[in-house]
């Protein structure tokens, strides 16, 4: 990480406050927490182009840099480590963005105004683009030789949407009182659970999803 | 038995998980869609008799119908099921299929491929600003700038980011940058050599 | 250690131990890749693994190319020579003009670490192209003056010829002095194809390629128990095929094991982890392979016992058998798994077949080995002979089609230590090749085929024998040749059969119709371990015009036509007598 600092030292003209080290650990979060959820998380498209430049910075300083500095080839290896991070975290989000495609446009269309979406713009193009080529594709194929009354799509049938009650690890970041884990049923009580920081638990990723969202726990 | 062939294709992609892309079976496919109209056409028969005013048909109708959504269901279920394994082998060799994939995939596919090969590289150029991200890279966590591998099949000349050509000959062993022969070793051509 | 050991030819000055790293900065500097071009043998497998590990600290790029002979060598260099500036050679191309076989272009340098010897003299005065990573004091080699003239001689005498087209009064004019000048010339030439013949007459080896190279790593503070584990390796492959002599080998071990003290000084052995690779230095039985075979089997497949009992003859297996009474072992024991036998017999073998050696006629070397173990993990210890043989064995194998190459691949997984599968493949391997010796050895014998030729003994595996598809292969069929030998001399009336070299042939290829011929220095010579085979087979081969062919970095060994074979060893003796 120290060598990620200096070059930023070098560069000097930061625009947001962060030092690249916080944001590389931001992003390690982000990364993190979308390879566990079960469902898309909202985009960190400031971490991804941030994390961008610094990489096309870093090579510029390499070229610069006399051939046969050992440091260089520390540097290239961060590079590469930093490069891992963000395509797999990327990798991870189109994973997702092509399962629950269907779903998450659904979810896209009926999002308020002021809410956040969770693709970024390039994500939304790419989630638009292959729903409707996935589509195509099946009708082409099967739906478009079946008997009329049955060639239908119905994306409530089909749609494939993230299994929320999955169970996942998790950290907690920051003191929550009163998580409701478990909610009211015939036989059982609900279920509250303090979490402490510094805490671990396996508990359904629905009932902490806000807490993910929020950065008050972390996906292990 | 109603559905039975849809299941047979299901039961085809079910063997080959973790192998080889089964052939596109056309003809199987052609049979369930022709016995869902053949399903179809006794179910009109029926429902105009029923209206006709004759009794006695309808658990029959339902019988039928239900057989039609199973394969409708089947059919969806193989060809999304192939489009997945498809997907998969265009992040393991790449935006060109080799040859003996392709024989494989009916027309239809083989375009489905391109048009995502397409979407899929517009995507990763858009991301983060200026370049893009190929993110069919850095598959693996880097371990080493450089590894050492081994040559399993006689590949020929590759050239490396510095202008040079090295001769990738089999059984010949090498030293090189890992993100370089990243993708020769996800196709097997190389073999990464870890003591 | 007093020499230096890197070896600039620059008018044969000497890089001392200050500057040694230049050759070496050369490479590690330029960053580029390097081309390595290994022989087929288990010191050169290991010399590029110490190789390897070194680039890998460093970060430089490399190919890897091995080579089974000259042939092979050329193909591989044009294959791979683009953009390349730095060859490196590992047992190979030490004694042949690699400039002149190569042709490379004028920026190619050539580092040339190889045990052959004598040394091409062209490569040791290639100041500019070719580097010897050698010891100096392995290299004898007769001064520039007695091989070349300079330019300006030459050119004159070039013009001597020319003018010979010119009109005759000029030429009488300096009639006498050319006459002199050409006289002198002659003398010259008459002298410098002296020198060169003796040089050139016997091959031999120097320093194993393993050993220098570690030797290297050790001076740039490179140095591990595992490269060190190599090195060990490499020299007792030296030892098993016979390349240097006893001697050689005990000085070898004695810097060897300054090096395993070094790095194995162990007072904390609880500190370290048992995954470590430890090294260990102890007399070693001289019995091939007995710690994964039976005494008894390996006491009978090892040439030094099986040759001195002559274990192939009803009386020898007696004298075995009363011999093994009267150290206190019973044959059940013996006769099952060294590995299972009784730990009481089992700690004790050594002292005992020490003390009763001598009534048997055996001598201390003949029993006793100085050599290495290395212990890793919870396993069995492994044994450096064991090892080395397991490779060699893996290296020639011939098993479902494998190319040479391939077996390459998978001998350098014997030598990976963590690697059990291919190790135990290897000693199941390799004991069946010794098997397959013992059985050939026992064959020549009973069927009297050694025959003497009067300057030399010679035999010849008959085509369709049984293993005959081991022998096809230099190593087994260098070890196969020395165990005939060895066998010969014991049981041969005639004295002089000791003074005697053996010529030996084994069938190479059915349908070509070719054989594998070794020549193997005789056994009163075995001090000194020098081959004048090379030679003397290129020789006879020209004067007969016998189609052979000198393909193997190992002069002493050549394949040729059967059809040609008589009229060839006519040639032979006639020239040997």
């Amino acid at each position: 990480m120290s060598s990620l600092e200096e070059l930023e030292d070098e560069s000097g003209d930061e625009v947001e406050t962060m030092t690249a080290a916080e944001v590389l650990s931001k992003l390690e979060e982000a990364w993190l927490n979308e390879k566990f959820a079960e469902d898309l998380l909202e985009a960190k498209t400031d971490l991804v182009e941030c994390m961008m430049e610094q990489i096309s910075e870093m090579e510029d300083n390499i070229h610069r840099a006399k051939k046969g500095d050992f440091k260089v080839s520390i540097h290239r290896l961060e590079i590469d480590r930093i490069r891992y991070v963000l395509s797999s975290y990327l990798r991870s989000r189109l994973t997702k963005i092509e399962k629950f495609a269907t779903h998450l446009l659904e979810e896209e269309k009926l999002r308020k105004d002021d809410e956040p979406s969770k693709l970024s713009p390039e994500e939304f193009t790419f989630a638009k683009d292959y729903d409707k080529l996935l589509e195509s594709h099946l009708r082409n194929l099967a739906l478009r030789h079946m008997p009329a009354h049955i060639q239908t799509l119905d994306p409530k049938q089909t749609a494939v949407r993230p299994n929320l009650d999955k169970y996942v690890f998790l950290r907690v970041n920051e003191d929550t009182e009163g998580v409701l884990v478990e909610e009211e049923t015939l036989d059982t009580g609900e279920e509250i659970v303090d979490m402490k920081k510094g805490d671990q638990h396996i508990m359904r990723y629905r009932p902490v999803a806000p807490l993910v969202a929020s950065g008050a726990v972390s996906l292990i | 038995m109603l559905a039975e062939k849809a299941l047979d294709l299901i039961r085809e992609l079910e063997r080959s998980v973790g192998g080889s892309l089964p052939p596109y079976n056309e003809d199987r496919v052609r049979q369930v869609l022709e016995e869902m109209r053949v399903l179809c056409e006794q179910n009109q028969k029926d429902v105009s008799a029923t209206v006709a005013g004759e009794s006695g048909l309808f658990s029959g109708v339902q019988v039928r119908h239900a057989a039609l959504e199973r394969n409708k269901r089947c059919l969806l279920a193989y060809l999304y099921n192939r489009i997945e394994q498809i997907k998969k082998m265009r992040w393991e060799f790449g935006s060109v299929l080799p040859t003996e994939v392709k024989y494989n995939l009916c027309e239809q596919e083989v375009q489905w491929f391109g048009r995502y090969n397409k979407l899929l590289a517009n995507y990763m150029r858009s991301i983060g600003g200026c370049g893009g991200l190929d993110l069919t890279q850095d598959m693996k966590p880097p371990k080493t700038l450089y590894v050492e591998v081994r040559c399993l099949v006689d590949h020929g000349e590759f050239e490396t980011q510095d202008g040079n050509v090295i001769v990738l000959k089999k059984n010949s062993q090498h030293f090189l940058l890992r993100s370089e022969c990243e993708h020769l070793i996800r196709q097997g051509i190389l073999e990464h050599i870890v003591h | 250690m007093n020499m230096s050991l890197f070896l600039s030819v620059e008018n044969l000055v000497f890089i001392m131990a200050t500057t040694k790293r230049v050759v070496v900065k050369v490479i590690w500097n330029m960053k580029k890749r390097v081309l390595v071009l290994v022989a087929f043998d288990v010191d050169a497998m290991c010399a590029c693994k110490v190789l390897q590990s070194l680039f890998q600290c460093d970060q430089i790029l490399y190919t890897i190319v091995p080579v089974v002979g000259k042939e092979d060598l050329e193909r591989a260099y044009l294959e791979n020579s683009e953009g390349v500036k730095h060859v490196i050679m590992i047992n190979c191309g030490a004694n042949f003009d690699i400039v002149e076989t190569l042709q490379p272009l004028e920026n190619v340098k050539f580092y040339i670490c190889d045990s052959h010897r004598p040394v091409d003299i062209h490569n040791v005065y290639n100041a500019v192209q070719v580097k010897l990573l050698m010891k100096e004091t392995e290299l004898s080699v007769p001064e520039y003056d007695l091989l070349f003239r300079d330019e300006e001689s030459e050119d004159e005498s070039g013009n001597d010829s020319d003018s010979s087209d010119r009109p005759v009064p000029k030429k009488k004019r300096f009639d006498d002095e050319a006459i002199e000048r050409r006289r002198e010339r002659r003398l010259w030439e008459e002298n410098r194809n002296k020198v060169l013949f003796d040089y050139n007459q016997f091959s031999s080896f120097g320093s194993s390629a393993a050993l220098l190279l570690f030797e290297l790593a050790w001076k740039m503070s490179k140095d591990s128990n595992d490269l060190l584990w190599l090195a060990i390796i490499g020299v007792t492959d030296q030892l098993l095929h016979y390349k240097t002599p006893r001697e050689k080998y005990i000085e070898d071990v004695m810097a060897l094991q300054s090096h395993v003290s070094r790095h194995n000084h162990r007072d904390d052995v609880d500190i370290i982890s048992i995954n470590c690779l430890k090294i260990m230095y102890d007399d070693e039985m001289n019995l091939s392979l007995y710690r994964h075979w039976s005494l008894f089997d390996s006491i009978c497949h090892s040439i030094n016992m099986a040759c001195k009992f002559k274990v192939w003859t009803l009386k020898g297996q007696k004298r075995l058998h009363e011999f093994l009474a009267e150290m206190g072992l019973p044959l059940t024991q013996c006769k099952q798994k060294y590995s299972s036998m009784d730990s009481s017999l089992k700690g004790n073998i050594k002292n005992i077949i020490k003390e009763q050696m001598p009534k048997y006629g055996l001598e201390d070397e003949d029993v006793i080995v100085p050599s290495f173990f290395a212990q890793y993990g919870f396993r069995n210890k492994l044994c450096a002979m064991d090892i080395t043989l397991a490779c060699a064995s893996i290296l020639e194998s011939f098993e479902n089609g494998n190319t040479g190459t391939d077996s390459f691949l998978l001998a350098l997984d014997v030598l990976d230590r963590s690697n059990v599968n291919a190790k135990e493949k290897g000693i199941e391997m390799a004991r069946k090749q010794l098997q397959a010796i013992i059985k050939q050895v026992q064959i020549f014998l009973d069927m009297h085929q050694v025959i003497s030729a009067g300057p030399f003994l010679y035999a010849f595996i008959q085509e369709g024998t049984p293993d005959v598809k081991f022998f096809a292969h230099p190593q087994c069929l260098m070890r196969l040749a020395r165990f005939t030998l060895e066998a010969h001399c014991s049981v041969s009336r005639n004295k002089r059969s000791k003074t005697l070299p053996l010529v030996l042939g084994a069938p190479l290829d059915r349908e070509q119709g070719t054989l594998l011929v070794i020549g193997i220095p005789p056994l009163s010579l075995d001090e000194e371990r020098k081959n004048f085979f090379g030679k003397a087979f290129e020789q006879a081969a020209s004067s007969t015009n016998a189609r052979t062919l000198h393909d193997k970095f190992d002069t002493f060994i050549m394949e040729m036509k059967t059809d040609d074979r008589s009229k060839f060893f006519d040639a032979l003796i006639s020239l040997l007598q």
